[in-house]
């Protein structure tokens, strides 16, 4: 892992166009403003592994997503 | 076209998730199946040897006033333009008790024009707030009663 110290108002550009600036550090956290084209994908890393989490755990394999969606539909009868 | 995957019609158009999703990235090629055997739920099915499929539901039958905020990094990611009609998916999923879950907190957004798509992801939905925007209320486990 690469680390770097820097400042309030530094930043640190990643690849071609993708920029990091600090822009207040404070008790609580660092608030950081995030620079990069529209396609760039930027997640919160928590939140990314809680969808993941998520995913995987509602994954079916191919031939099962039907008797998947067999058994949802009759939990949504028993209601 | 979709030869690989026997139960998938052969017009059944490809949707393009650039990232695919969150724990299957590689995963870039999904079709949408649908009907009165799957209804209310539609099949987002994975394309390729050993694909991942899920159960989804459109979120507004789970809550009708359902309504996140699309960015416009979302938007360019789906190739779509404000007001474009989209399709909105909550993946669903049975919990070990057997209660049916949709996550209502990172929902799938399918462009029918572009054919892109992308699961939603809570920064992309508050990047331009410019302050600290409430987290999204919606649950990532959000029960699923009888629609």
């Amino acid at each position: 892992m690469l680390v770097v110290s820097r400042k309030v108002d530094e930043s640190i550009v990643i690849g071609d166009g993708i920029k990091i600036k600090v822009l207040r550090v404070g008790r609580e956290g660092v608030r950081l403003g995030i620079t990069a084209a529209p396609h760039v994908p930027v997640h919160r890393g928590e939140i990314y592994d809680a969808i993941k989490r998520a995913n995987e755990s509602a994954a079916a394999p191919d031939a099962s997503v039907e008797s998947l969606v067999a058994r949802l539909r009759a939990s949504q009868k028993r209601h | 076209m979709s030869t690989e995957v026997g139960s998938v019609p052969a017009d059944t158009a490809v949707i393009a998730f650039a990232d695919g999703l969150p724990g299957f990235e590689h995963q870039r090629r999904f079709v949408l199946l649908s009907g009165p055997s799957f209804e209310p739920f539609t099949i987002l099915r994975g394309l390729g040897p050993d694909a991942p499929s899920f159960a989804t539901i459109d979120p507004r039958t789970v809550v009708p006033d359902y309504a996140p905020r699309l960015g416009p990094q979302d938007l360019a990611r789906l190739d779509a333009a404000p007001g474009d009609a989209l399709v909105w998916l909550a993946i669903v999923s049975l919990d070990a008790s057997g209660e049916a879950t949709a996550n209502l907190r990172a929902p799938v957004v399918v462009s029918p024009a572009s054919l892109r798509g992308v699961q939603l992801i809570d920064i992309n939905i508050n990047a331009d707030a410019g302050s600290d925007a409430p987290a999204p209320q919606y649950r990532f486990d959000h029960p699923l009663r009888a629609a």
